[in-house]
């Protein structure tokens, strides 16, 4: 089995799967917190734009997916606390207008191809040296805000209005949340593929959830059950040629099954 | 105790939803020391008051300071510690212990990056001793009676060191037993601590012998004194169902 390792390949993507796995359960648990979790889904499918548009410009898609996500999660932000618009709604225009731009652009371009599909749903075998690099240069970027802010994102997630009366700046902290959120949904479409990103963002956490803990431990059982499924899903998609982020995902579920039925009451 | 510096001023306050009055020129000042109560019936705009002063809605007109400054140049949040309504809406699965409910109150005073230091631990371990939940530090918040999460919540907004401490209607959903404790533990850390106090209520008889000042609130200022002069109103029988009477001041 571990004959895995033999290919540089793999070994680029297991180090983008474990960095991966640990951005996605730790932003993903202030998110679920907040009963935000569909922002992962909207963000997924908007950065499917960005995707579009870099291979349609032969641009590499994972820069021009981290900028259109961001920007966006910003309009999201916007739309949200200033001009007071239903949040759920606001995801729902954004995740249909944007996969309806994607498909238009792609289909515009004559591009509607096997590199397409690989970006919805992940191939671990295409993350090239290039990919790690961007991977790991903005997603150290990512985690040094979760774990510099990390006292402050709870508090607002556990009471926002009491976190803002105690001075923090919570509409800029909600900014630069919703900013990494995107970041790492963008990075991650090498892996899973945007289109089951929001599965790793949100399962961890709800299944670590189910183990009644504090907060900390929540996040660790988080982290482990996230990096778990990471790996275990690589070696099976490796072993019987599935594909990366299907397979990941269902182990992921397989967790939260079993987290379930453990904890039943 | 010092009675000299204000710490909430308001002036000719007014808050408008669509064109109704929700809170009409309302002007008063609470001074550091006092043990004030903001009294009136449901939709009198009680709450909607205390979030004027916090920041949480944006007046329509009329001037609110905090400590001798203007609200919009007003900094020093920490030196408030606000205790909401919802603590009986605490969402059961939320993964948090006590202990870990009670730090977010140093959240803000602890900088970027930082361990927590000696001073917030023991700032921590003081709320939580003060507030007797120590004993309960492991348990997660969802688990706990009112009672015990009312006390959880005082003690994240002491653990800030607070010099002004808000509650709003801090009794809803919490048993007379522990409405006894809480007040006597509140006239301590008035009278003790020093710190002045705030808070929301409709349960006038109880807190009629300790409190300084009394705001009777219904959209505009109805009465603020000391209790005994507000208790003696006509309105306040009706409204509250006591042996008294109201100065009444009409408005439209």
């Amino acid at each position: 089995m571990l004959d895995i390792f033999q290919y540089d390949f793999m070994i680029n993507a297991f180090l983008a799967g474990i960095i991966i796995a640990v951005l996605a359960s730790v932003s993903g648990s202030f998110i679920v917190l907040r009963r935000y979790a569909m922002l992962t889904e909207t963000l997924a499918h908007v950065a499917l734009v960005g995707v579009a548009i870099g291979i349609v410009t032969e641009q590499n898609p994972i820069w021009v997916a981290v900028l259109i996500s961001v920007i966006s999660a910003w309009l999201i932000e916007y739309l949200r606390s200033y001009l007071g618009l239903y949040s759920d709604s606001i995801l729902a225009l954004f995740l249909s207008g944007s996969l309806a731009l994607a498909v238009v652009i792609v289909s515009v371009a004559g591009s509607f191809n096997s590199s397409l599909f690989s970006y919805l749903f992940g191939s671990i075998l295409s993350v090239s040296e290039e990919d790690l690099i961007v991977m790991l240069s903005f997603g150290s970027l990512a985690m040094a805000v979760l774990v510099g802010f990390f006292k402050e994102f709870y508090f607002i997630a556990f009471d926002e209005e009491v976190a803002q009366v105690s001075g923090l700046k919570v509409k800029l902290l909600n900014f630069m949340l919703v900013t990494i959120i995107a970041v790492i949904i963008a990075l991650s479409i090498r892996v899973v593929g945007t289109l089951l990103i929001g599965a790793l963002m949100v399962i961890p956490t709800i299944s670590a959830l189910r183990y009644r803990l504090g907060f900390s431990k929540t996040i660790l059982l988080s982290l482990l059950f996230s990096i778990s499924a990471v790996l275990i899903g690589m070696v099976l998609s490796y072993n019987f040629s599935l594909p990366s982020g299907a397979t990941i995902v269902l182990v992921i579920l397989g967790i939260f099954i079993i987290s379930m039925v453990i904890n039943r009451k | 105790m010092k009675f000299d510096t204000a710490v909430f001023e308001a002036k000719s306050l007014s808050y408008r939803v669509n064109g109704n009055d929700i809170i009409k020129d309302i002007s008063f000042v609470i001074k550091k020391g006092e043990y004030a109560a903001v009294i009136g019936p449901n939709g009198g705009g009680k709450t909607t008051l205390i979030r004027l002063l916090l920041g949480l809605e944006k007046k329509s007109s009329g001037d609110i300071s905090l400590f001798g400054q203007k609200q919009k140049h007003f900094k020093s949040w920490n030196k408030i510690g606000y205790v909401p309504q919802r603590v009986s809406q605490i969402d059961r699965f939320f993964p948090a212990t006590v202990e870990e409910v009670v730090k977010m109150g140093r959240t803000a005073k602890r900088g970027l990056f930082t361990r927590e230091s000696q001073e917030d631990i023991d700032a921590v371990g003081n709320a939580m001793l003060k507030m007797d939940v120590t004993s309960l530090k492991h348990k997660l918040i969802g688990e706990l009676s009112g009672g015990q999460r009312q006390r959880v919540m005082i003690a994240r907004a002491l653990a800030s060191e607070p010099e002004v401490l808000i509650l709003d209607e801090p009794n809803t959903g919490v048993d007379m037993v522990s409405q006894n404790r809480f007040y006597t533990l509140l006239r301590e850390l008035n009278k003790e601590d020093g710190i002045t106090i705030i808070f929301i209520t409709h349960d006038v008889g109880v807190i009629a012998n300790d409190i300084g000042t009394m705001l009777c609130i219904n959209q505009t200022l109805l009465a603020c004194h000391n209790p005994h002069e507000v208790l003696s109103c006509d309105e306040m029988s009706k409204l509250y169902g006591i042996d008294a009477h109201l100065v009444h001041h009409h408005h439209h």
